[in-house]
């Protein structure tokens, strides 16, 4: 307050002086001071001050204040900064002037932060998408990569899961390599941290692992800039071959201290639950599927059985989520701070799941002198989590599998036997008690970050600026397990516990020279020069025991395990050493030349192949800054650009290229004196000797436009990205010893489109913008280096001229309407009208699979393409509307033209009875008084189709969500003035609201194998998502 | 001011300096947890470790199905292929497919079975080939080698008579695309690894390298290479070395063979230990017989994960005398329920199971045996008959026919011995005889392989299976016929 009224006192003192000089008025050259402010009051340094019609001029120094000698009193000086509108001030008779310079909302002013540095968006010459924080606060989210989703084109964003905290899989511009990593690279404040889950975890935490990002506090974030182009990404050599995400998070500014109190509070449901037969349906199929296998029905009046137990009503919850963060930034002309706290807690919509955080940051710079300055940025996080087994479990499945397959007919509960839920599922198909597993198999996690750097920044001269900086990103996790004894889950291992920690550390230090030129108002060089390394190393202990006749001490005594078995512990550890320069040229502010080169050596890589240079050269011509482009009056701005480059992939494993020896092997010799104990050692690897980076081919062109005074904004690129020397697990015959062997083999293509265009519709007292995205992309692997197959997990294959999640299978071909059909066709091995077995013979009723090949029976030869996991294209779609004091706003985003393997529909659609089924399919089941042409016959035993991986669980997957829709209330000045407070927000949202699609589980983003390079599109019992209302405020003081 | 100047410039050349000056050392991969093959195969542990580490691939292994070599898909596939056993696990077709005679070349099994022999064969030849140059004392050395010979040997011997030809790997590096050795190759390697083991120990302590290859192991595999080879004076020779050697007997109540206690003891030749020593070792480590063969109805006796996913066939279990003690031990046929009454139902096999000492069942920490005596006895009188000495051939099958009568307490009146029968009888009686006592060793398909009887006995106990000329060898697998094509598939698939 107190700063505002001395602003208003100069400015007071500024108008008064003018009038009285007005008297004085003379046509002599003067000297002329000032100061150029924001509206906010503070100094802008670096203005630049330029009288009209004269070369030449002056620039603010960091307080803001300059001085300027005019001609006279008609000169008129012009004052430019980056980020605000041109401002032209009349000199007339002043001497001392206060210049407030208006925001420029303008896209093209605003400064994009890439890497080593940051450039007005029209000096752009990548392909750089930037997200400022309004945009990540608008859906609630446990963590920032989540909010990226359908807000920037080429960036396809997919929540795997719907575990609080669990990791989405982003992928930007198509998924590059097959055995290397295919997240991007995250750099917050300049750090370059691990965002890799899989060096966080030990695998004792129940169900997906907890994103690596999560740690970060969405809120304090101030911006996002996405980096997809060669020219953009070449800055972060080896590793920005899959894009490179910079994140800013807020700092201060010089002016008034501002408190900001913001919270939210939401309650999530399930989206929606699958429609499955009740008791009595359920009865009445398993009765059918009995007799049709000549056998005797179980149950003997289905009908008093009634609705029974609907284990998914048992199993998910409303579950409340709620946010509170208190900031405190602001600061004087030489330090600037900002300080934040927030808590975060948010419960799962699956018993006994949730997820609570707690962070601080303190971001402060302080100029030291006129040259140097220095700062930090510093956050630390802890995180603790219980979990519950989701996705597919080993033998026994997880807790979602569980609870819509289990008998509908048996109870939750029975004090008849030990722990007093019913044990599992009495018909056939392995599976626990949903309901028991969730809320008694514990699964405790803990995780507390530190992220942190410091930085010194010397100006030798207004040219030339040296920046040192030395961060640290250290983490622990914690994680803890323990099933009592009483599960399904735990009937081998009579009860078992399980600690798991693991800690790593990153160490980075980064030097760069700056140098900025400026010659004859028409050449403006920037060029950066830099050294940087980096050290990775993390190491984890593992402990765990099984037969725990007590259950009541839990994790807490692992010692009470009866049968303890080996801890094992591992280290890991990568460093990486690099030069990087880059060179902006920039001729009549028309022509825009970049080069960047980085040079990184890795540990990971063999002895003579550790290093790799990544080169790239960018062209943007700003078309219209031609003279011929004057008259087009409408075109605001119009920019072509394209770049190429060579960029790389590191994110292998360490220790990859070394022969070494290990134990693995391990066993008893029996005898009558016990066991004796013998472990082996072996090699672990078919050695690769000649192991060197993957790199990518990026190609990419742009174009800019803005039309009718910016109000529509359209940016479009189309890339190609070629991967060649692809780190690639290649399949060798065993009779080397070993299955696989990493090679340099390979290659992969990804070609596309990004759109985005953004439009003013409407300014005035109602303002409404729109904002659209599409990302198209196409992938193909061009070479496999083998002519085989390569069968993966899940029904997915790699195969030369497909791209990657490609499903493969057999074609459901409907189903046999007579038993002669049945017999004179084509059926699986086994089932033929000369099998063995006369119950496993096709009849009516049974699946018919499609003979590709023609040779009369079915078998692996017939199994073909069925899609694949990959979208045609992404979207999004953004609509802001405010008027006066309310603004509202909804987003929709979808992807369009993927396959799901739907997992759990092998058991779904599978009539043995030995689980439940959906209702539609179960009650329209094939029968010789209902045929269904879709849905096959119930039958209890002798059926060979199960488990058969065919197109009738392959299904399209594609999607429109309204991801968020938003309302928010501004309290007016008046108010707020009487309630002394500066600010004060209200507002209520809804998240996944409503979902489109033909896909028949859950959630069409599911994927069971996370952020799996080559198994995309599966659902096996996997996390839903939540439908989420929030309410929430926002005070500033 | 300039103070700062060149402290950051002194800072920043001194970490450029620093960096650069040791910049090789840091990006020199040196992981502790590890160790690297030169330095390595160095010390006695090292040499004993490379032995080890064969040994621990014919039991479990921590990947993939966690099976070794032996874990179980050698003796169900064995049991399977024949007239043995049924599969009813509907989970695995490619068992189901074996079951049926209907497997072709993708077949998880088949290819499970090949990885993890040649798995073992290429640890044997780095042992083979390492440790004569390891400085440690001699006549640890050289048995350590002839175990590598061994196992060699052993694994060949499967591969041979699953496969014929195949590539003969014996050396550390060897061609990323072998070819194949005719199958009359792979058998003279096969003899020659087991004569070199031949020089090994007779015998270990007990719970000081009990379990490990002997030289009786030795001749006892090589007797059956010889019975395999026909070449009857080359077995019974071998059989009788092993038989003079008094190191071996049979145990005097069928019953006390799969006793737990009775691991390693006077019948053993050659076994695969299982169990996880109470912990001290990862967990997969037990053995899969009561899984696999117990019936699911056990539970309510409190035994756990009882699948019953491979089951005898009818005509097996109808073959014994109603008191031959084998039929007791080997079936289960009835259920104990806890209010007392007793569930009749078909039969299970039971043998591995050591009620009293795992009451649970699940994970079994029994033997899998390779060899026991009661083969070399048999094989022995198998020669003799065939050389025509029928009265040795007799009191030696009917060593074997004997113990069947003992009930724990007398001799019963069954399973009377045999006199008199002409060769041609003897050879069905001996055949027989292996197929009652051996049930679920791993045995029967390459008995009737060897006897040219698959395709005669199967349809008897399998109605409508009849096995064709091709079931005398599996099929090569595909995956590894596409990987390397110097690789010649198997007639017939």
């Amino acid at each position: 307050m107190k700063t505002l009224k001395y602003f208003a006192a100069i400015i007071f003192l500024g108008i008064a002086v003018c009038n009285c000089n007005t008297l004085f008025a003379q046509a002599t050259a003067k000297k002329i001071t000032g100061k150029v402010t924001s509206q906010t009051g503070e100094g802008l340094s670096a203005a630049s001050i330029q009288v009209k019609g004269i070369t030449g001029g002056t620039v603010t120094n960091d307080n803001g204040e300059f001085t300027i000698t005019v001609a006279d009193n008609k000169a008129v000086l012009v004052i430019t900064h980056v980020g605000y509108k041109l401002k032209e001030v009349p000199v007339k008779n002043q001497i001392s002037l206060v210049i407030i310079l208006d925001e420029d909302k303008n896209e093209l002013a605003q400064v994009v932060v890439i890497g080593y540095g940051a450039v007005k968006k029209s000096d752009l010459t990548g392909s750089v998408v930037s997200i400022k924080s309004d945009e990540l606060k608008a859906v609630p989210v446990t963590s920032f990569d989540q909010a990226l989703q359908g807000r920037a084109a080429g960036v396809q964003v997919t929540q795997t899961s719907g575990k609080p905290g669990s990791e989405p899989s982003i992928r930007i511009r198509g998924t590059t390599s097959i055995n290397a990593g295919n997240e991007p690279l995250y750099v917050i404040d300049g750090m370059l941290v691990s965002s890799d889950g899989g060096d966080m975890t030990t695998g004792v935490t129940l169900g997906p692992r907890i994103g690596a990002l999560a740690a970060i506090n969405p809120s304090d974030i101030e911006s996002i800039e996405i980096l997809k182009d060669a020219s953009a990404t070449a800055i972060y050599g080896s590793r920005g071959a899959n894009g490179v995400v910079l994140i800013t998070t807020k700092r201060g500014r010089s002016g008034t201290g501002t408190v900001t109190f913001d919270a939210y509070y939401g309650i999530q449901q399930v989206a929606h639950k699958l429609d499955l037969l009740n008791a009595a349906e359920y009865a009445n199929f398993v009765n059918e599927a009995k007799l049709n296998a000549n056998a005797t029905p179980v149950y003997v009046n289905p009908k008093n059985l009634g609705e029974g137990t609907d284990w998914q009503e048992e199993l998910y919850r409303n579950a409340p989520m709620a946010n509170y963060q208190l900031s405190f930034s602001g600061g004087d002309e030489k330090t600037k701070y900002a300080i934040s706290g927030s808590y975060f807690d948010q419960d799962g919509i699956i018993i006994n799941s949730n997820f609570k955080r707690y962070s601080f940051r303190a971001n402060l710079d302080r100029e030291v002198s006129k040259k140097l300055s220095v700062g930090n940025s510093v956050s630390y996080s802890r995180i603790a989590s219980t979990g519950v087994l989701t996705n597919a479990g080993t033998i026994v499945p997880g807790v979602v599998s569980a609870a819509i397959l289990f008998n509908p007919v048996l109870p939750v509960y029975d004090s008849t036997v030990k722990g007093g839920y019913t044990f599992e599922n009495d018909r056939g198909k392995t599976l626990g008690n949903p309901i028991a597993d969730a809320k008694e198999y514990n699964s405790f996690t803990t995780s507390s970050r530190i992220l942190g750097n410091v930085y010194a920044r010397y100006k030798f001269n207004e040219n030339l600026e040296f920046k040192t900086s030395f961060g640290i990103d250290a983490f622990t996790q914690k994680e803890n397990s323990f099933g009592p004894n009483f599960l399904k889950r735990t009937q081998a291992s009579q009860g078992e516990a399980a600690i798991g920690t693991v800690q790593g550390l990153t160490w980075l230090n980064e030097n760069t020279f700056t140098y900025n030129k400026k010659w004859n108002d028409k050449h403006v060089i920037t060029a950066l020069a830099g050294f940087t390394t980096q050290k990775f190393q993390n190491e984890g202990l593992f402990a765990y025991a099984f037969e725990f006749p007590d259950d009541r001490t839990g994790y807490h005594s692992i010692a009470s395990g009866l049968r303890p078995q080996k801890p094992s512990n591992n280290e890991s550890q990568w460093s990486l050493v690099s030069y990087l320069a880059r060179v902006n040229y920039s001729l009549s502010d028309k022509y825009l030349f970049t080069l960047t080169g980085r040079a990184d050596g890795s540990s990971k890589f063999a002895e003579g192949s550790k290093y790799g240079f990544f080169p790239s050269g960018a062209f943007a011509w700003r078309v219209s800054k031609e003279k011929f482009m004057q008259n087009a009056k409408n075109i605001s701005d119009l920019k072509l650009r394209a770049s190429y480059g060579v960029i790389g992939n590191q994110a292998i494993p360490p220790y990859q290229s070394l022969a070494l020896i290990g134990p693995y092997g391990e066993g008893v010799f029996n005898s009558s004196n016990g066991s004796e104990v013998y472990t082996g050692l072996e090699p672990l690897s078919y050695v690769n000797k000649d192991l060197k980076w993957e790199s990518t081919k990026q190609l990419d062109i742009g174009l800019d436009l803005s039309l009718f005074n910016n109000r529509l904004i359209f940016t479009t690129d189309y890339y190609q990205k070629k991967t060649f020397d692809l780190l690639l697990s290649t399949p060798i015959p065993t009779t080397s010893g070993f299955a696989t062997t990493l090679l340099n083999v390979g290659n992969i293509v990804n070609k596309g489109f990004d759109f985005d265009i953004r439009s003013i519709n409407s300014t005035g007292e109602l303002k409404w913008n729109t904002a659209l995205n599409i990302s198209i992309n196409k992938n193909e692997i061009t070479n496999l280096n083998t002519q085989t197959d390569i069968l993966l997990l899940g029904g997915s294959l790699l195969r030369k001229g497909e791209s990657i999640g490609t499903f493969y299978g057999y074609q459901f071909d409907g189903i046999f309407q007579t038993d002669e059909e049945a017999a004179s066709s084509p059926v699986l091995l086994g089932q033929e009208p000369t099998s063995p077995n006369p119950a496993a013979r096709a009849k009516a009723g049974d699946r018919k699979y499609h003979d590709i090949n023609g040779d009369g029976k079915i078998d692996a030869n017939d199994r073909t393409i069925l899609g694949t996991g990959q979208p045609d294209f992404t979207w999004g779609l953004n609509n802001t509307f405010s008027y006066k004091n309310f603004d509202f706003s909804f987003f929709f985003q979808g992807s369009q033209g993927n396959k799901m393997a739907n997992f759990n529909s092998l058991d779904l659609l599978n009539f043995t009875g030995q689980n439940n089924v959906l209702a539609e399919a179960g009650l329209n089941r094939w029968t010789p008084e209902n045929p269904s042409n879709k849905y096959p016959r119930a039958l209890s035993s002798g059926s060979l189709d199960v488990g058969v991986f065919s197109s009738a669980i392959v299904e399209d997957a594609s999607y429109a969500r309204l991801k968020n829709v938003t309302l928010g209330y501004r309290l007016p000045g008046k108010l707020l003035a009487k309630a002394k407070i500066k600010s004060f927000k209200i507002y209520a949202g809804a998240t996944n609201l409503w979902t489109l699609t033909n896909y028949s589980g859950y959630d069409p983003e599911a994927n069971t194998y996370g952020q799996s390079t080559t198994l995309v599109g599966i659902d096996a019992g996997g996390y839903p998502q939540a439908i989420t209302y929030t309410i929430g405020i926002s005070a500033g003081f | 001011m300039k103070k700062y100047v060149s402290c950051i410039i002194v800072l920043f050349l001194a970490t450029a300096i620093l960096a650069v000056s040791s910049c090789k050392k840091f990006l020199t991969e040196d992981p502790k947890n590890l160790v690297a093959v030169t330095n390595f195969y160095q010390t006695e542990n090292d040499a004993l470790a490379s032995v080890n580490a064969i040994y621990a691939y014919l039991n479990s292994t921590s990947t993939g199905s966690t099976a070794g070599v032996y874990h179980s898909t050698f003796w169900v596939m064995a049991g399977l292929a024949s007239d043995e056993m049924n599969n009813e696990s509907i989970f695995t077709p490619d068992l189901d497919q074996i079951s049926k005679f209907s497997h072709g070349p993708i077949n998880a099994s088949i290819q499970e079975t090949w990885t993890m022999h040649y798995k073992a064969i290429t640890l044997a030849n780095i042992a083979i080939a390492r440790i004569p140059g390891i400085s440690m004392d001699a006549t640890l050395r050289t048995r350590l080698v002839n175990e590598a010979h061994f196992l060699r040997g052993l694994l060949y011997f499967d591969m041979v008579r699953m496969f014929g030809s195949i590539p003969l790997i014996l050396n550390e590096q060897e061609p990323l695309l072998p070819t194949p050795s005719p199958a009359a190759a792979i058998y003279d390697q096969v003899i020659q690894d087991l004569t070199e083991a031949e020089a090994l120990p007779a015998s270990y302590d007990p719970g000081n390298g009990r379990g490990r290859a002997t030289s009786g192991a030795a001749k006892a595999i090589l007797a059956k290479v010889y019975l395999t080879l026909e070449q009857w004076e080359n077995c019974a020779a071998k059989c009788k070395e092993v038989i003079n050697s008094n190191q071996y007997a049979l145990w005097e109540d069928f019953a006390d063979v799969f006793k737990l206690s009775s691991r390693g003891g006077k019948e053993a030749i050659f076994s695969v230990g299982f169990g996880d020593a109470g912990g001290a070792i990862i967990f997969w480590e037990v053995g899969q017989f009561n899984v696999r063969l117990l019936p699911p109805q056990l539970s309510v006796e409190g035994v756990q994960n009882s699948q019953g996913w491979q089951v005898p066939t009818q005509d097996l279990y109808d073959k014994y005398d109603l008191d031959d003690r084998r039929r007791a031990v080997t079936y289960i046929t009835e259920i104990n329920n806890p209010n007392g009454t007793v569930t009749d139902i078909k039969p299970y096999i039971q043998k591995y199971w050591d009620r009293a000492a795992e009451p649970q069942g699940n994970g079994s920490a029994n033997d899998y045996p390779v060899i026991r005596y009661a083969d070399v006895l048999l094989m022995y009188a198998e020669a003799e008959n065939e050389i025509g000495n029928s009265a040795e051939a007799h009191t030696y099958i009917n060593m074997v026919r004997k113990r069947a009568r003992f009930d724990g307490v007398e001799d019963l009146p069954t399973v009377p011995d045999y006199e008199n029968l002409s060769k041609e009888d003897f050879r069905a009686a001996v055949l027989n005889e292996r197929r009652l006592e051996f049930v679920a060793e791993g045995q029967r398909w390459f008995d009737l392989v060897r006897t040219h009887t698959l395709e005669t006995l199967v349809p008897l106990a399998k109605p409508g299976i009849t096995p064709a000329q091709k079931h005398y060898l599996y099929p090569v697998p595909q995956r590894e016929i596409d990987l390397n094509p110097n690789l010649v598939q198997n007639a017939g698939y």
